[in-house]
């Protein structure tokens, strides 16, 4: 701020000069740096997509693996990954929001909240192997269940808990305060602001939060290996909640690492093209709403 | 957020719906639940035979999961697997780890391995001297055992592999590996191991003979070229057992599937599609 | 009146705890729906409370039982050993820990030393300079990042990554703390510039309008008075940066060389905690020293990060009251 004064205190124009040079500069910087970037991205996602996208069947994304034949499909797996993503979302999304929604609006300002709030920050930060390890110390050592779709999905969500808990407290709390007030002033108890008023105004940041958590527990491998396993009950849409879950990242983890099958080199990349087009989907997806929304409001 | 949550509604509602469906019907009197923890060297055939096996016995359940051999007979004295699979004899002492009490070794394949190197590397043959020496890092240049003036690069797989263990009392004889320097790493599993030879120009490192492609060259080890043929006649020294653990004699499923996983139509069908040996070959 | 104890905000607003004075003006019925909204009010607040209270315990459960398994480690091996030796030799019962907990250091202050400045200039990008439809497009293309599996970008380093470093630089190998950096750089830009993004655009236009009224540039807008203002949430963005940096481990490994010898150098095989723990978790038995002290880093890690956490906050609270 001082610089902008300042420039506009001086009678001659060098200051604003070098302002102005600043400021092209800059922008240049910015775009260059950005278009780097995007470049990168774009370059990573046709490596991927590429080399997976143009041989996919849906023989392929429906079928059964193999172990010894080529031409096994992903079918079981993409399905439990879709399955254990929808009940670890139920879990993980109306607890975070509600931890959100107490932090960001309830909550007292003392060292006590400052703790939790470390806690929430601190659990983020958990590397997923140890909820691995813990979600087997819960589910298979204490409640004797095995390796199920359960406790893999319960475990993915206490990854995602933390993560959902700070998203929407940070989206609530970047809600102008004149909206709240204009709420009360309504005579809206606190309930009702919070869901017809900071809620709606904050849904961009939440939806930014639920496509991360959604990604990171789509994609995640370490905790799911060690909390439901390596395997498919093996048949197409079974729900039952006790089966074996391995996911897509798991078999394209599997078929990467120990898949004896000759074609292991064409599935981990069909499969890896398949997962990252299904969390490109889900981007997209989830923002269409959004982008009606914006579209009317304007 | 309604269809998120009507569509869950759904899914459970399916859920109970397929539960009930799948408990009526079926071919084989044979049920039970079948937990398979352990060796990820074996997981391949130990899928391939659950798949089978689940064909034969649909009442039955089998989940495998896999992290490290050792994982294997772990879980069977803490009771949360009825099966371990585990790339050595676990009711002996190896190097390394203690005999596990109780638990009975069931041999279900051979597994033969091979020293591996980049294709770069000129060297076809090495002895056992000079394989102990390179990995315990007292040669350190391929000039020194026939090759090209160039540093070697020893790719590891990390303690407690049971291809590590393996590969340390079969072709090593019992020498004990480098753990530093600027050209040794260690990797987490067979196909990193595959990665890292296949990219990286100098490196030596062993894998199961299975997971050998054609962007790689396996060594001949004192002059025997690793291939079946030379395992089962005895000249290639470089292999061992797979073993399924269980705790005391197994019955029942367990038992069923030890004893499916060991038969005849399995061991000569698809565990040699797998390309692993039958235990009948070798007496 | 009772109901100003039961919803107390925090950013009291005038009207706030006088929430059912207009309810009460109203018909007869009015009785019945305050008090009902009242339950709800309440309820819903308790039930806040407790998932937060939930989120914790999952937190304290974990730190318990890597606490529990961890402390045992120092039956076998001094304290004074496992936090200063270099010397990680298990199977010789050596466990020095301190080149994984420096490694871990070094990597994360590596990774954000590349990673901050990139992510930052993305989200000023983003959320300032790019035309709407590029930004429209922009930000699902950046959290599908997040999504890719890390088992990918350890792949993908693995194969593409260091044969480019090696060949660029001439070293043997290529693996080491420089490789990790750069593929953490690519896992955590999408998470940092993602919520700078959002932070940066729910700063009020009216700074932003004061500023160009003021006569300042683009440039002089966004550096002293659109970032200043969005410091919190983007401190939040490198926090959780840094968290996922601190524990990633599938795709640390396999670029990292696990080899335990101190990071001094950029191209050298090294570990870190989690790296370490994931490759030798799954091969030690259950109730050995070296599974304990594998516990104990597990545990170490998480109170590293809690550390530095509480670091960057109080550096906050620092800044905000300079």
């Amino acid at each position: 701020m001082k610089n902008a004064t300042g420039a506009a205190r001086s009678p001659f124009s060098s200051g604003r000069g070098i302002n102005s040079f600043n400021n092209r500069l800059f922008t240049a910087f910015v775009w260059s740096a950005s278009a780097a970037m995007v470049l990168f991205i774009l370059a990573l996602l046709y490596l991927i997509l590429q080399k997976g996208l143009p041989t996919l069947t849906w023989d392929f994304i429906l079928g059964l693996p193999s172990e010894i034949e080529e031409g096994g499909g992903i079918g079981p797996a993409l399905f439990n990954s879709f399955y254990m993503l929808l009940i670890s979302l139920f879990i993980a999304v109306p607890l975070g929001m509600a931890a959100g929604i107490y932090l960001a609006e309830f909550a007292p300002n003392n060292k006590l909240i400052g703790f939790v709030r470390i806690c929430v920050e601190g659990l983020a930060s958990v590397p997923s192997i140890i909820f691995g390890l813990f979600g087997i110390a819960l589910f298979v050592e204490m409640f004797q269940i095995g390796l199920t779709i359960l406790g893999g999905a319960v475990s993915l969500a206490f990854l995602n808990l933390p993560v959902m808990t700070r998203v929407t407290e940070e989206s609530i709390r970047a809600v102008p305060g004149e909206l709240k007030q204009a709420s009360f002033a309504l005579g809206a108890t606190h309930l009702q602001t919070i869901r017809r008023v900071l809620v709606p105004s904050a849904i961009n940041g939440l939806v930014t939060g639920l496509c991360l958590i959604a990604g990171r527990a789509f994609g995640e491998s370490a905790v799911i290996i060690l909390t439901a396993g390596v395997t498919t009950s093996g048949e197409m849409w079974d729900f039952n909640l006790l089966s074996p879950g391995e996911t897509l990242a798991v078999h394209l983890w599997y078929v990467q690492s120990e898949a004896i099958v000759p074609d292991a080199v064409s599935i981990s990349d069909k499969a890896a093209a398949v997962l990252v087009f299904v969390i490109l989907l889900f981007n997209v997806l989830f923002r269409i709403p959004l982008w009606i929304k914006e579209r009317n409001s304007r | 957020m309604k269809w998120f949550k009507s569509l869950s509604v759904a899914a459970l509602a399916i859920a109970l719906v397929s539960t009930s469906v799948s408990a009526v019907g079926a071919a084989s009197s044979l049920k039970g639940k079948i937990v398979i923890n352990g060796s990820s060297a074996l997981l391949p055939l130990t899928l391939q035979a659950a798949n089978e096996f689940k064909k034969l016995h649909p009442k039955v359940k089998i989940s495998a999961s896999a992290a490290g051999s050792i994982t294997g007979p772990q879980s069977v004295r803490k009771g949360i697997a009825d099966i371990g699979a585990v790339d050595w004899d676990a009711s002996q002492d190896v190097p390394g780890f203690k005999k596990f009490e109780g638990q009975v070794a069931h041999k279900v394949a051979i597994i033969p391995f091979a020293a591996v190197v980049n294709k770069n590397v000129k060297v076809e043959d090495l002895t056992t001297k000079q394989l102990q020496d390179i990995f315990s890092g007292k040669v350190t240049n391929w000039k020194d055992v026939g090759g090209d003036d160039a540093d070697i690069i020893v790719v590891n797989r990390a303690f407690g592999s049971g291809t590590r263990v393996n590969f340390q009392m079969k072709a090593l004889q019992g020498t004990e590996f480098i753990s530093k320097g600027n050209n040794y790493k260690e990797v987490k599993s067979s196909g990193d191991m595959k990665t890292a030879v296949e990219t990286t120009p100098n490196s030596i490192g062993y894998m199961d003979l299975v997971y050998v492609t054609s962007n790689m060259k396996a060594l001949k080890i004192n002059k025997v070229a690793p291939t079946e043929a030379n395992v089962v006649n005895g000249t290639y020294k470089v292999w061992g057992y797979g073993y399924y653990m269980t705790k005391g004699e197994p019955d029942g499923a367990t038992k069923e599937f030890i004893e499916y996983i060991q038969s005849a139509k399995f061991q000569n069908g698809s565990l040699k599609k797998l390309k692993f040996i039958p235990i009948s070959a070798i007496k | 009146m009772q109901l100003d104890t039961s919803a107390r905000p925090s950013i009291a607003g005038p009207n706030a705890s006088g929430l059912g004075t207009s309810i009460k003006a109203g018909s007869g019925k009015s009785f019945d729906r305050k008090n009902r909204l009242l339950f709800y009010n309440r309820f819903f607040k308790l039930a806040c409370i407790a998932s937060a209270v939930f989120v914790c315990l999952i937190l304290f459960g974990i730190l318990f039982l890597m606490f529990r398994t961890g402390v045992l480690t120092f039956r076998d091996v001094s304290p004074m050993t496992f936090f200063f030796s270099t010397d990680w030799s298990p199977e010789k019962d050596r466990y020095g820990a301190f080149v994984f907990i420096f490694g871990t250091f070094a990597l994360t202050l590596l990774t954000l030393l590349i990673s901050v400045p990139l992510s930052v200039i993305i989200a000023v990008f983003l959320a300032e300079v790019a035309p709407t439809w590029l930004r429209n497009l922009l930000r699902p293309v950046l959290d599908l990042l997040v999504g890719i599996p890390s088992v990918v970008y350890g792949f993908l380093g693995l194969t593409i990554l260091i044969p480019l470093l090696r060949d660029i630089t001439g070293t043997n190998m290529g693996d080491g703390i420089l490789a990790a950096a750069i593929v953490l750089t690519i896992m955590v830009l999408p998470t940092i510039s993602r919520v700078s993004d959002d932070a940066i655009s729910a700063v009020p236009r009216k700074y932003r309008d004061a500023s160009y009224a003021l006569g300042a540039t683009r440039f002089q807008t966004i550096f002293k008075v659109t970032i200043p203002a969005a410091r919190s949430g983007i401190l939040y963005g490198v926090i959780l940066g840094m968290a996922r940096a601190i524990g990633e481990t599938m795709a640390v490994v396999m670029v990292i060389g696990n080899t335990p010898q101190l990071a001094d150098a950029l191209f050298k095989p090294t570990s870190v905690l989690t790296s370490n723990i994931v490759m030798q978790i799954a091969n030690v038995p259950f109730d050995s020293t070296w599974n304990n002290a594998l516990y104990m880093m597990g545990f170490l890690l998480l109170v590293i990060s809690l550390l530095m956490i509480v670091l960057v906050r109080l550096l906050q609270r620092k800044g905000a009251h300079s």
